[in-house]
This record gives structure tokens, sequence and C-alpha cells, in this order.
């Protein structure tokens, strides 16, 4: 008896352990791929973060927090991060207020409905770096299908703009673009949660003589939160790295005009061959994502919860 | 190809572990080298396809895998390429000073014997010196003159080609006057050539990055600052193209092609370039206007050929490199290149005459401080920045360049 239950008692408690061994057939690839692709290149990139480096790329051995004391030092970078800050923020903010009727338009049935659907995910599918320079051609300063249109209809008149040039129109000019890219995929992720929405609730609601903007402001757009909460994060992650529009379009310029953390770690790098700095504001760019991503973990699982 | 050169290597380490079979491994196992070049026009790749089908023929133990890079491409592809150990063997650059700081290169004297070095123009193999030994080799070079479009100049009532500054704002304001929808002057301060541009506008003013009697950094001197302003005067004139701090060289070459601007500072390939546009213009070239106590100079401008060390490439690098400089593919190669200055006395001598004008220039050529190791990050910093400086103020952009360049030494 004594031993039998002892030999229970073994396998209960032995049962966690076998558990995790028995899946590592079935995670250890995936296990080994994530050490491979994501761990490992984030430890290489802060420990070359501590280690002095020539123009040439050669490491000149460990250098504590020089990098980071000379990157602190550029007089230049606390106008890039804020630059930064508002880029993400307003490209953001801009999708998805111009996403929202969108989806609203295309969750309704019309004819075309589906050319409409197919029409709109093109800018998503395509390569960003196609798009941007589709954009640059037609924004270009005396052939830019843009300029010439302006002018033909007499709104243009004198010297044309220089919109990709002029930094009092550029970064205004990268933001569209970078809302134009971003539209389609939050839009289908709005589109989604609108049609998650169970039909018996707008029923009853307009049963109650709700008025439309009645049933999208009371039941719709409450319902819409969890679409709209990782519609807005994972943007955040995307236009916070977004590197092809800005130097498809501006190179990040002129000077610094247009740069933003992602383009002027690049731009460091491999412009100015200044690399140690570059490889600082890599991890601090890396510690950024790194946060949002957490905050995308949190709020995901917040909503799960919920459900 | 990489496959391939796998599996010829695992065959190898296979047969090598038997000793018995060891002799039936051929003399000279092959030697793979790996070439990375920028295309100075299309014709390039061509050219090299050619060139290392005939070499390998000529050379049966040696392999070479060639990679044809755009200008762009290989500024950031070819220095990481370095950066991350996995060096090329040969590769066709702007700068080299840092890779010979850093031991990485083969002297041009363990590449090339003394008669074929002795052919190189001296100017140019100086410039390729580090600490007084050539790390490199010159492949062509260029140099700048003040190029004009006579139907614009002429009809605006200019009579005489601008040579001093003043005459060029003159000449500006009449050309403005008469065309409102012409650029009179344009000065390309965008990134992709900055250095170039400022160095020539300074260099008639007496202006130089680096003062190689005191062997000291001079980019915020007294001359260069007014050099600056000056430029600056001509934008806020309205006298140039819009946003020149965001204007590369190659947009400004299209808008003078298009018959949109007067005047602009041109290299020795410009007129090959203006033959690919298609351009019309009917263009006039003459030597480059200065400040009124400068005198006129020209931009010398050279690329190199570097070679760098790794085990058992030394006799396929020096083969290589003996191979392209040989008379008859080294003039294909300037052909290929198209309208350079040739970088070796004995092609000089068959030169084109249209490029007579700019040889002529030489003697007068100022360069850049290639020879010093910091040149690179100085470089690279001058072309982001110095275009700022007609949008912000002109003395406090050059005193941030050179603080970056302070720092970076004078090595």
């Amino acid at each position: 008896m004594t031993a039998i239950s002892l030999g229970g008692n073994n396998v209960k408690k032995r049962r966690p352990a076998n558990s995790i061994i028995s899946a590592l057939p079935w995670i250890g690839p995936a296990i080994l791929l994530i050490l491979l692709v994501v761990v490992w290149p984030a430890i290489e990139l802060i420990r070359i973060s501590l280690t002095k480096i020539s123009s040439a790329g050669a490491l000149e051995g460990f250098n504590g927090l020089g990098n980071y004391k000379l990157l602190f030092e550029n007089p230049d970078l606390k106008t890039i991060a804020i630059r930064t800050v508002t880029w993400v923020l307003s490209v953001v903010f801009l999708t998805v207020i111009i996403s929202l009727p969108l989806a609203q338009l295309i969750n309704q049935s019309f004819p075309g409905r589906k050319f409409v659907r197919w029409a709109m995910i093109v800018p998503w599918a395509a390569s960003v770096v196609m798009t941007s320079i589709i954009w640059k051609w037609m924004l270009e300063l005396t052939s830019g299908e843009f300029n010439l249109t302006l002018r033909q209809l007499g709104i243009q008149k004198g010297q044309p703009v220089d919109w990709l040039r002029d930094p009092r129109y550029s970064f205004f000019v990268l933001i569209w673009v970078a809302v134009f890219v971003s539209i389609p995929f939050t839009t289908f992720v709005i589109l989604a949660g609108l049609q998650s929405i169970p039909h018996d609730i707008i029923e009853a609601a307009q049963v109650d003589g709700a008025s439309s903007w009645q049933v999208y402001r009371r039941i719709k757009f409450p319902l819409l939160r969890n679409s709209l909460l990782i519609a807005t994060i994972i943007n955040l992650i995307n236009v916070f790295n977004s590197f092809p529009i800005i130097w498809a379009l501006t190179r990040g310029g002129p000077g610094y005009n247009t740069d933003t953390t992602t383009t002027f770690a690049y731009k460091m790098a491999f412009v100015e061959y200044n690399m140690g700095p570059s490889t600082a504001l890599g991890v601090i760019n890396f510690g950024f994502i790194m946060l949002i991503v957490l905050i995308y973990l949190r709020v995901t699982k917040a909503t799960r919860d919920q459900a | 190809m990489k496959k391939i050169g796998l599996r010829r290597l695992s065959a190898i380490a296979a047969v090598s572990l038997s000793a018995t079979v060891l002799s039936v491994m051929p003399a000279h196992a092959a030697t793979t080298i790996k070439i990375i070049t920028p295309n100075y026009t299309d014709a390039m790749p061509a050219y090299y396809a050619d060139l290392n089908a005939r070499f390998e023929a000529a050379n049966p133990g040696i392999k070479v895998e060639h990679t044809n890079l755009s200008w762009d491409d290989i500024l950031v592809k070819g220095r990481t390429l370095v950066a991350t150990n996995s060096t090329p063997d040969i590769m066709n650059l702007n700068t080299f000073s840092d890779y010979a700081a850093q031991d990485l290169l083969y002297k041009a004297t363990d590449i090339f014997d003394a008669k074929t070095l002795a052919d190189f123009v001296p100017a140019f193999i100086d410039n390729s010196k580090y600490n007084g030994t050539a790390y490199a080799v010159p492949d062509l070079a260029s140099a700048r003159m003040f190029f004009y479009n006579k139907k614009i100049l002429y009809t605006s009532g200019v009579n005489k080609v601008p040579t001093t500054w003043d005459e060029v704002t003159a000449a500006a304001k009449k050309i403005k006057a008469k065309y409102p929808n012409v650029y009179p002057i344009a000065i390309p301060l965008g990134s992709e050539e900055a250095q170039g541009e400022f160095a020539i506008w300074a260099g008639g003013n007496g202006g130089r990055y680096f003062d190689d009697a005191s062997k000291k950094w001079v980019i915020n001197s007294k001359a260069n600052v007014e050099t600056l302003k000056y430029l600056t005067g001509l934008v806020k004139a309205g006298l140039t193209q819009p946003s020149p701090a965001s204007t590369n060289r190659t947009d400004a070459f299209k808008l003078f092609s298009q018959g949109k601007v007067g005047m602009i500072n041109a290299s020795v390939f410009f007129p090959s370039t203006l033959k690919d546009y298609k351009s019309k213009v009917d263009y006039g070239v003459a030597p480059f206007p200065h400040s009124a106590t400068g005198k006129s100079i020209t931009l010398g401008v050279q690329d190199y050929f570097m070679a760098f060390k790794k085990p058992g490439n030394a006799d396929a690098v020096k083969a290589w490199m003996n191979f392209l400089f040989s008379p008859s593919n080294y003039a294909a190669f300037l052909k290929a290149a198209g309208g350079f200055i040739p970088a070796t006395k004995s092609a000089s001598s068959a030169v084109d005459s249209s490029l007579l004008p700019f040889i002529n220039q030489l003697p007068n050529a100022i360069f850049y401080p290639g020879d010093l190791a910091a040149w690179p990050k100085v470089a690279g910093t001058i072309t982001t920045q110095v275009g700022t400086g007609v949008i912000y103020d002109a003395k406090g952009v050059l005193d941030k360049i050179q603080k970056v360049a302070v720092a970076a030494g004078t090595k």
C-alpha cells in the first residue's frame, strides 16, 4: 500500500518536469530560433555598444559607457528625440482617425465593395520603398505630377514648391506618406473588429430608437476598443522603426532636419562612420521597442482576461 | 557559386583526411578572390564580366567572385563587409586611409613592381599614401570646372563668363531678371557630394579643410566661414535652386540638363552625363570663379584600388591587380568608366581632347586630405552638415564640423 501511494506521489511530482522535457522536441526549434535571431543579436548589440570601435569597424577593446557619453553629448540628439516622438504620435493618431471612418465605409455593402477593399490593401501589400519612391517622383520639384497639377490648376504661381527638400514642408510630407502606408493595415484591423460585433445588439438598439450616430458612439465604438488598442500599438512599433520612408524620400536631411532616432542611428554608422554612438543609440532604440512590446503584451493579456 | 565552393571544400577536406591520396590533389588548390567595385557607369558590369573571364582563363588556379554595386551601396555594403570581418580581397572605393591605419591593406609595393608604380601620376600616388607609404593605387581622377548654359548666359546680357564671385552674383541677377523660371546658379549641398561642392567654392577663397603645414583641421577658418556666407547670400537672394542643403548633385545635374540652370560646378565626366540625359543644352566650360582675394582652383578627386591582406591571397590579388592595370585592360576600364582623367602617365598621353581643359587645370588642383585615417569620418560629417550652413548660422555649422574633425584626430 505504502509503496504504491509513494509511487503515485512521485509520478504526480515529476509530471511538470516531464511535460517540459516531452514538449522540448516541439518547442525546441522555436526556442533555438528565438535565441539565435533575437537574443543573441541583442546581446551582441549591447556588447558592441560597450566597446570602442574604429571608423573602419574594428573593435578596439572595452570602452565602458564611452559610446553613450558621446551620444548624449551630441547637440542634435535632443531635437531628433523630440522629432521622433512627434513623428510617432502624429502618424499613429492621424492613421487611426482616418482609418475609423474608412473601416465603417468598407463595412457597408455597396456595389464594387470588393474592388474598393482590394484597392485599399495595395499600399500595404506593396513594398514601402516602392511606395516611397513613387511619392518621391510625384513630389519632385520641376517634373513631379503634384507640382505640375497645381500649376495647371493655377493654384501654384511663381517658383514651384520643393516639397521634399524644403525643411518647412518635408517633415509633413513624410508624416503624410507614413499615414498613407499605415492606413490599410489599421483599417482592416478595425474592419475585423466591426465584423465581430454581434448584429443583434445593433438591431436591439435600433428597435429602441437609437440614431445611427448613437449606435456608433454608444455601441460600435466601445466594442472596437480591443482592435483599436492592437492597431495603435502595432502601429507605434511600425512607425517608430520606419526607416525606408524617411530614407527614400529625404535621407533625414537637410542636415538632421527630418531624422528620427532610427535613421539617425543608421546615418551615424554608415554616412558619418561614427560607429560608437550609433551602437549606443541602437541599444536605446531597442530598449524603447521592448517597452512598447511589454505594453502590448500587458494590454492583450488584459483584454484576454476580460474576455 | 557558394554551394559549389562549399562542396569542393568539403571534398578537399575529405581527401586530405586520407594521407595516401594526398598526392592526387592539384599542386595549386583553387583560390577564390572576392572583388567589390562601384559602377561608374552602367557599362562597368559588362567590362568586369569580360575582364574576369579572360583573367580566369589565363590563371586557372584563381576564381573571381565579383560584385558590382552602385556608389550608394558600396559606401554602405563595402564598409559593412570590412567592419564585420567579411572583408573582400580587392575593393575600389573613394577612401582607403582608415583601412591602411588599421593595417588591413597590402602596400602598393607588395602588389606592383617599381616600373608599373612609376607609371602612376605622381600627385595621385602621393594621395594614396598613409604615413608616407602607398597602401592603395589611384584608378582614375576627376577635376572640376565651371559649366554654363551658353544661351541663357548670352541672352541675359552677360558678355563675359564670370571669373570672380562678384561677377557670378552680377551674372546671376541678370539671368534672374531675364528668365524668372531659370535657377541662375545651382549649388548642390545635399549629402551626395556636399564635401566637394563646398571645397571648390572655399578653395577659390583660399579655404581648405586641413592645413598641411600645421597639420591641423581648419574647417571653421575665416576663409571657409566667408565662403559659406557668400553662398548663403546667393541662396537668400533667390539666385539658386530652392533648398540647396538637400539638393543632391545628381538633382542639380538633371536641372542643368533640362536647361533650367544657368551656371554649375561640375566634374570632368559631366559632358558624358549630359549625353546620357539626351540634353540639348549648349554649354561652355571655364575655370572656376574665385573670391576677390583668392585664385581659381580646381578640386582634384581620385578613387582607389586597394587589396586586403588575407592569408593565402597574396599571389591572386597581385595577379588580378596587374591584369587590370595592364595597358589594354586599363584603357578599356577608363572607357567603361566614362570620361575620367587617367591615373597613369601612359594612358594620359592618349586621352580624348575634351579632357584637356581639365587636365590643364590639375596644377591648380587642391585635394581632400584623403591620406588621413580620420578623413572618411570627417568627410561623412561634412556631407550631412555643411549644407545646413545656408539655412542656419554658417559659423555655428562649421564650428560643429570642426569639433567632430578635431575629435577624429589628425593621423
